[in-house]
């Protein structure tokens, strides 16, 4: 029987075909994996009285203060400082790519998303998904109650990635729909020019939100394992090229090594998280990084 | 190049299948999604370049194997120079065995030669049928013959031994290639069964021997190497006499030096003398430190020497490698103090003093010590004394003589006596010394004195390679002549006769331009030469040889007090530059080197016998006891022995009453036993242009030979290359299209 922790190892999660049971296990996993509650310090717990003024929701009247004073009040809850998160998902087809992993980037990404999902709402952080290609395509409006699990998983479990994509219009896009602060977490592969990408990613972090990039990349992507000849697909383009794999593989390394290098110093510069992932690696990765951008919000 | 399957090679138009193939169906690589193609593209221009190549060189290698494979199955072979294209034609075959005796060195219980006999036995087996066959050692004065049939060159090849002397290995191969142009059979082999010591090899014999195995046309040259790589031996070079006669009251060194090959050691030299009865004494014994590559002195002193022959050797103490040069021998003849005449105007002992002084000092005389025994006379008395007693004659300032007195001078030196005349000032009037029985010992006509007052002038050899000048040799730097100066002197003219054929007139560049001929001063007589010059060029003293005996003529004298006007002042002051003079004179005219006693095997042996030595025969006792009758002749003063061929001492008996006991010794010559060897650089000079092989065991020389006269099959080889591109073939696309 496998513990909790095998859940955060994506060729375990695959097994699990419901999405809901994949993040709920993933949540579980992680957790268990921490020595400290990551509930403490931000939860639920009351913080606060004030005086009740109309409008406040009648169900938050502490009614023992109003027993031993008389009046109204009601109970703050560190609730209202929770963040507002947004799962941005990128719909590419190149998403839907792996050479020899359990999980494409898209799986991945959805696995990683609905975990966050589940983890952000158990915490009462109100949580939005918002998925684009060239534009943006789906919206969620971000809530905290417990069926919007639901509401959300739904619309991530039935997504294709397919068509091609425009990383920083979309996000360009993000930037103006969101009107409050939020915590906006991205999931893309960033096959695209990263120069206007990390303009947009500017846009938003100009608007005062906070950006999680979550850059999902495949296993094969990362190692370049091929071998021999080989001729390589583009999947969006269908542009093909003929290589001799083993006297590329150095080059090709590099090259990858020196792109995400790129996004990792331009993100530090703009105070964003960048998160290089590979489909082969532990969701706790992913799930650590938000929960540390959660405490330092709370 | 020839081919043994020509038609095979029509397969090699399968080199167009692979590409064919190449072109057509051209192998697909594996198609893969791959989405990150972004970072692929910038290194696609490169990728694709190297790609190109690969298949290039994969289709070079796969074309490559097809060719040499129908290559190789239609079995090319290369000949070489001089291949008759079969194994079993006859051949002219001269096999040169190296029979120095440095091929005694034995290693593994087997001496060179005994190992060259073996390889030789068996390669004469391997000759083919009806071959000639010629069997030849470096034995000097055999002669090179095709034996008439095998057994007879196995028998001479059987009967191969050391021999002491020896020709060089050049000179042995040049006389086997003139054998082989006598042959008529097309292939020509000669096989050198040799140790590869560098002494066999004279580069200054080799051009000779190019040139005659380079007149043979194709010939096949295999140099068979029977010697050990690195020899341990330690040897004893040429031993060296300080005189080969002496007197009974003088003393012998005996000096040589121990050479050494490969490991350094302490070797301990011996040295024997053989009483009359052939009993062996040790007389000295040293222990000395041999290094590689350095040859360490050995000497011994031998003194209290009874007159007569005396024989020994020296020998180094244990064994070694190559015993023949561990021993060397050696003769000498002791004689009483020699009798030396010194004639002078009255008063005799007064003009003999210095002299008699110089040649046998009062002390010595005293102890009985002395060589020379000098007894002086005036000159008046020498028409009437007997000069056969005496070993020399010296005329000190002589006066003008009788004819009758110069003509018995001449007789007696004819008789190969010595006789030397120091002209002074009483040579005047000078026409007794001009007549002609004075000129028939003196070395040319008394012209002038001619004077040196302000002491400029002294003795000044020009070099010191006459026997009397030898002793100074060592000394040649530091030799004070100009301390004593010569005032006067006596000029020579040129004898009015012709010099006789072959001798060279001896010419004096004056340094006060005087000339008697064209600006030179010419100073010759026939047969003269001149031993000494003076610093200004002219002779101080010449020699000239009449009959058997020595003239020697100095033109200053010995005599002179310091404080009589003298003419010189040689024998004054701390005058040890005259006293080495005057006894070498002395030595030189009592013929102290005129005798030999010690040759190198080869060489003919040649004794000079006193009137009481000659006899009609003598018996020869050769060093391994053999005694053969040896032919003497009544009169004539010299005994010839040519059979010098083996090492050791030889003896001469004539038996009977007052018998004379002669002998002599016979060594090897010291570069016949080198045992360095010939690097393969210093063989190839050796033999140049001409292709050789050089081999070792019978199984590279079975090779080599095989090669030579059928040439080579390239067949081994071009399988090793097609492996190699298999290989090569199965690396590229392996890596190239790897799944």
């Amino acid at each position: 029987m496998p513990t909790a922790e095998n859940y955060l190892k994506p060729e375990v999660i695959n097994q699990i075909k419901r999405l809901d049971l994949r993040a709920q296990f993933i949540v579980k996993g992680f957790l268990q994996g921490l020595h400290a509650s990551p509930f403490h310090g931000f939860s639920v717990e009351f913080s606060e009285h004030r005086k009740y003024t109309p409008g406040d929701d009648p169900k938050d009247i502490d009614w023992l203060v109003y027993a031993k004073t008389d009046k109204y009040y009601v109970k703050k809850f560190e609730a209202e400082t929770n963040v507002t998160g947004y799962l941005v998902m990128d719909l590419s087809r190149s998403m839907g790519y792996t050479y020899r992993q359990e999980l494409t980037k898209f799986d991945y990404s959805i696995c990683l998303a609905a975990a966050l999902c589940y983890l952000m709402v158990h915490q009462q952080d109100p949580v939005g998904l918002l998925t684009f290609d060239r534009k943006i395509r789906h919206s969620l409006k971000p809530k905290a109650r417990r069926s919007h699990i639901g509401d959300v998983l739904s619309l991530l479990a039935n997504l294709k990635p397919e068509g091609e994509t425009d990383v920083a219009q979309s996000l360009i896009q993000v930037a103006a729909m969101l009107r409050h602060a939020s915590l906006v977490m991205i999931f893309s592969d960033l096959l695209a020019d990263p120069e206007p990408v990390m303009q947009s990613i500017y846009r938003l972090r100009h608007g005062g939100h906070d950006v999680i990039l979550f850059h999902i990349l495949d296993e094969a992507e990362v190692t370049f394992p091929f071998q021999g000849m080989v001729e390589l697909e583009e999947s969006e383009t269908r542009q093909r090229m003929a290589l001799d794999a083993d006297g590329f593989r150095r080059s090709y390394l590099d090259e990858v090594e020196s792109f995400r290098e790129r996004y990792r110093r331009e993100c530090f510069q703009a105070g964003v998280d960048y998160v290089p992932l590979d489909t082969s690696m532990r969701f706790d990765r992913a799930l650590g990084e938000y929960l540390m951008r959660r405490s330092e919000r709370g | 190049m020839t081919f043994l399957n020509f038609s095979l090679l029509a397969g090699s138009a399968l080199v167009a299948l692979p590409i064919v193939l190449h072109l057509i169906m051209r192998q697909r690589p594996k198609r893969l999604e791959f989405p990150a193609m972004r970072f692929v593209q910038k290194q696609l221009d490169a990728n694709r370049r190297s790609l190109r190549l690969r298949h290039l060189l994969l289709l070079l290698l796969r074309a490559g194997i097809i060719a040499l494979l129908t290559f190789a199955l239609a079995r090319p072979s290369v000949k070489l120079p001089g291949a008759i294209g079969t194994q079993e034609a006859p051949v002219a075959a001269a096999l040169v065995f190296d029979t120095a005796p440095r091929m005694e060195y034995r290693h593994e219980n087997q001496t060179r030669i005994e190992v060259a006999q073996e390889l030789g036995e068996w390669l004469l087996a391997q000759l083919p049928e009806r071959s000639e066959v010629a069997a030849i050692d470096t034995r000097l004065g055999t002669a090179a013959a095709f034996s008439p049939d095998r057994g007879a060159a196995k028998d001479r090849i059987s009967r191969l031994s050391a021999a002491a002397n020896s020709r060089s290995l050049a000179e042995t191969v040049e006389e086997a290639a003139k054998l082989l142009k006598t042959s008529q059979l097309a292939r020509k082999e000669i096989y050198v069964f040799t140790d590869l010591a560098r002494s066999a090899w004279p580069v200054e014999e080799a051009a000779a021997m190019r040139q005659q195995i380079e007149s043979l046309g194709d010939c096949g040259v295999y140099v068979l190497d029977v010697g050990v790589a690195d020899p341990i031996n330690y040897g004893l070079g040429e031993p060296r006499l300080s005189a080969e006669v002496l007197s009974s009251n003088g003393s012998l060194s005996v000096d040589t030096e121990l050479s050494c090959v490969g490991d350094p050691a302490s070797r301990g030299v011996e040295l024997y003398l053989l009483d009359l009865d052939g009993n062996e004494h040790k007389r000295g014994e040293q222990s000395v430190e041999a290094a590689p590559g350095e040859m360490r002195p050995v000497e011994f002193r031998l003194g209290g020497l009874e007159p007569r022959v005396h024989q020994g050797y020296m020998r180094i103490v244990g064994d070694d490698g190559l015993a023949a040069d561990d021993t060397r021998w050696f003769t000498f003849e002791v004689k009483p103090a020699w009798r030396l005449l010194l004639a002078a105007p009255k008063p005799a002992a007064r003009y003999a003093l210095f002299l008699s002084q110089a040649l046998a000092p009062e002390v010595y005389r005293r102890r009985g010590v002395a060589r020379f025994d000098c007894q002086t006379c005036d000159l008046a008395e020498l028409s009437t004394r007997s000069l056969g007693d005496y070993a020399a004659v010296c005329l000190l300032d002589p006066t003008p003589l009788e004819p009758a007195v110069w003509k018995k001078l001449a007789d007696y030196a004819s008789e190969g006596r010595g006789v030397a005349v120091f002209l002074g000032r009483n040579a005047m009037p000078t026409d007794s010394f001009n007549q002609p029985q004075a000129q028939e010992l003196l070395p040319g006509k008394l012209l002038r004195q001619a004077r040196r007052p302000d002491g400029e002038l002294h003795l000044s050899p020009r070099d010191y390679q006459h026997p009397i000048l030898a002793a100074f040799r060592g000394l040649s730097g530091s030799i004070p002549w100009e301390s004593f100066p010569v005032f006067r002197y006596w000029e020579l003219d040129e004898p009015k006769k012709e010099p006789k054929k072959g001798t060279v007139p001896f010419y004096a560049k004056h340094p006060s331009g005087r000339s008697g001929k064209g600006g030179l001063s010419p100073f010759s007589a026939d047969g003269a030469a001149v031993v000494l010059h003076y610093s200004d060029g002219r002779p101080a003293m010449l020699e000239r040889t009449i009959g058997g005996g020595r003239v020697l003529t100095m033109t200053t004298p010995v005599s002179d007090r310091p404080n009589e006007k003298p003419w010189n002042l040689l024998p004054v002051g701390e005058a040890w530059p005259f006293l080495i003079l005057a006894d070498q004179t002395a030595s030189y005219l009592v013929g102290g080197g005129k005798q030999h006693f010690n040759y190198t095997a080869g060489q003919t042996a040649v004794l000079h016998l006193e009137k009481d030595q000659q006899r009609r025969a003598f018996l020869l006792i050769s060093p391994d006891g053999m005694s053969v009758p040896h032919p003497g002749a009544i009169g004539r003063r010299e005994l010839v022995v040519t059979t010098t061929d083996q090492v050791g001492n030889y003896r001469l008996l004539s038996g009977g009453t007052g018998e004379a006991s002669l002998g002599f010794s016979v060594n090897y010559a010291p570069e016949q036993m080198h045992l360095r060897r010939l690097g393969e650089a210093e063989l190839s000079g050796v033999f140049g242009p001409i292709k050789y092989r050089l081999d070792k065991t019978r199984q590279q020389i079975d090779r080599d030979v095989s090669a030579g006269r059928v040439g080579r099959e390239l067949f081994p080889a071009l399988i090793l290359l097609v492996a190699l591109f298999l290989a090569l073939e199965s690396l590229v696309s392996n890596r190239f299209y790897r799944e």
